[in-house]
């Protein structure tokens, strides 16, 4: 029963992780860049979560999220808008990742001077210890609802990326730059747009983790991490293939903690190194 | 070439008299500056000449330590005669793990290398007889008795020195060529018989034994080694920051960088009296903006000013200048 358990946690523990991956993959799938400042966004989406709820208590934080994702939406416009857009025409695609490199690193040592090294968690009262039994089995209302969060949102970008307008324009722009603009799409706004749907996100995952676990200003390479390899190990962009990706990465980790207690990530890390090894282009890449 | 040779010996002179005239705190940061050159260095060669980004180079820092203290520790000798682990351990690690990291290309390769890292991170600190996250001491530590400081200084020069001859020479040579034309092009290079997998194996593993050596002869001093400082994803940000202000793919950037970055540390603690971080923020932010506006790094900049071209691996057109490829016909 306990692994039983063990596993169905691995599985909530995955949806998160899938959103963790998915604004990345968002990003990498529409301006081939990888975010590395992604995860220090999600760090920084759990800190304001965290101030907002001390200067309103009492509102649930389920309701925190809403401004907290209007804010990271915000900055992830200006984000775009202000620097990414100047390198992002540049024909070697290390250039914006190296800028985002450059971004995480100063926003990770502000937050350390501004916050301390003190780790911090979001106080989600009687929801993080609310649970209920079924079947026998002893389930957390957080993790399930995670989990569900996770299905709406991956579901939600899925339609909004295939089947409404702005969806047709953000995979023409990425198809090709320079037809969109003659069809008098403005590629950088495009790019802006997304990006601010990649740091809403991310502010998502952000309050979701900083709720189950507790957070440093330097966390965000932990995240980043974890969201990178469910990007490659779902397969590039394939939304559902990343859902699965965190899926086996939660499974993994905590998995592993059963055997023993102080792995931490490892048990993830070295999944994503032996799929290299046997799927270089992750579960659902194309050859 | 007499300037070159010129400029190199009296460098040498100057590390050789430092010891005799600094003290112990002044011969430390020395030895810092000479050891962040040679890893910014290393980190520049496979950047800038082999086309590989790696993110996780933090992780030949610590394993050169670790190897040289298990060693001395177990063997008791002298640490700096273990040294050649230091090169050694590194290399052998990276030679066999370049088949899986080489099936990464381009921003993956430098994610997978960190992921690399995080797991060389987590196993040193999770391994008691390494002594865990708290470390462990170097025993051998008495045998460098008082000149300690002098003998890591001459070393890290020794080392620094080589690594710039060594480029330079490497880079001037047949197989550097080969080199950056698989940085350029790795379909053309390929066809025209340029072995890409083995240049860049090689590079790889010389890149991390450079790094390991520096980072055992940076830890040697503080006689106690431990996985939050060996490991630190710092050093490999700090190898990006100053190959990119300094200029990616040049041998003189590395030098520029490093000289930047200390005189930012220096200003910023002492200077501005701001502790802690600041001075790393202050980096962060010179290196982004160096990436915005000029994204070559400032010694090209520098370089076309002053008309410099002393460690360039540029060959000249062997025919007249006028009919250069890139010959620009003046203004008219």
């Amino acid at each position: 029963m306990v692994w039983v358990e063990t596993v169905l946690n691995g599985i909530f523990l995955g949806g998160l992780y899938g959103i963790l991956g998915l604004g990345l993959a968002l990003v990498f799938g529409v301006m081939k860049v990888i975010n590395v400042a992604h995860g220090d966004f999600i760090v920084l989406s759990a800190f304001i979560g965290v101030f907002l709820s001390a200067a309103v208590p009492g509102v649930s934080p389920l309701l925190i999220i809403l401004p907290v994702v209007a804010i990271a939406a915000g900055l992830g416009w200006a984000f775009q808008s202000v620097l990414m857009n100047r390198v992002i025409d540049s024909d070697d695609m290390l250039v914006p990742m190296l800028l985002t490199f450059g971004v995480s690193f100063v926003m990770r040592n502000i937050m350390l001077e501004t916050f301390g090294a003190t780790p911090v968690t979001l106080e989600a009262g009687a929801l993080s210890r609310a649970s209920f039994q079924v079947a026998g089995l002893h389930l957390g209302v957080l993790p399930v609802l995670t989990l569900a969060i996770s299905v709406v949102l991956f579901g939600g970008l899925n339609w909004l990326i295939t089947r409404t307008e702005i969806g047709r324009v953000i995979r023409a722009t990425s198809d090709n730059t320079a037809i969109a603009r003659l069809m008098g799409v403005r590629p950088g706004r495009i790019y802006a747009l997304v990006m601010a749907l990649s740091l809403a996100l991310a502010a998502v995952a952000g309050l979701l983790l900083a709720m189950r676990t507790s957070f440093t200003p330097s966390s965000g390479i932990d995240r980043i991490l974890i969201a990178f390899e469910v990007v490659v190990l779902g397969g590039l962009g394939s939304f559902w293939g990343a859902l699965l990706a965190g899926i086996a990465l939660g499974v993994t980790q905590l998995v592993g903690f059963r055997f023993d207690a102080n792995s931490g990530l490892l048990y993830a890390h070295l999944l994503f190194l032996a799929f290299l090894i046997a799927r270089p282009n992750g579960l659902f890449g194309s050859k | 070439m007499i300037l070159r040779i010129l400029t190199l010996l009296l460098a040498a002179l100057v590390i050789g008299c430092a010891p005799l005239l600094l003290d112990d705190g002044q011969l430390s940061l020395g030895m810092e500056m000479l050891v962040t050159f040679v890893i910014c260095a290393m980190w520049n060669v496979l950047a800038g000449y082999g086309g590989l980004v790696s993110l996780g180079h933090q992780a030949w820092f610590g394993i050169g330590g670790y190897a040289v203290f298990i060693a001395s520790n177990a063997l008791n000798v002298n640490p700096l005669w273990l040294l050649p682990l230091a090169a050694l351990v590194p290399a052998l690690i990276a030679l066999v793990l370049t088949p899986l990291l080489f099936r990464l290309k381009d921003a993956y390769f430098a994610i997978g290398s960190w992921v690399l890292a995080e797991v060389f991170y987590i196993l040193v600190q999770r391994s008691d007889a390494l002594g865990g996250i708290t470390g462990m001491p170097l025993f051998t530590g008495g045998m460098l008795g008082a000149s300690i400081y002098a003998q890591v200084f001459w070393v890290a020069g020794g080392l620094a020195l080589a690594v710039l001859v060594l480029s330079y020479l490497v880079l001037r040579s047949g197989f550097g060529l080969g080199l950056m034309s698989v940085r350029d092009n790795e379909v053309a290079a390929a066809s025209i018989g340029v072995n890409v997998r083995r240049n860049r194996r090689l590079v790889y593993a010389v890149s991390a034994a450079g790094v390991g050596l520096a980072g055992a002869v940076y830890l040697i001093p503080n006689y106690f080694i431990q996985p939050g400082i060996a490991f630190s994803a710092d050093w490999t940000v700090i190898m990006t920051f100053v190959v990119v202000i300094g200029g990616i793919g040049t041998l003189e950037g590395p030098i520029l960088g490093t000289l930047i970055y200390f005189a930012i540390r220096q200003g910023v603690t002492d200077g501005l009296g701001l502790s802690g971080s600041w001075y790393l923020v202050a980096l962060g932010a010179l290196a982004v903006a160096t990436m915005l506006m000029a994204p070559k790094g400032l010694w090209p900049i520098l370089r076309d000013r002053l008309h410099l071209d002393w460690l360039s691996v540029r060959r000249p057109w062997p025919g007249r200048p006028d009919r250069a490829p890139h010959h620009q016909a003046p203004a008219e």
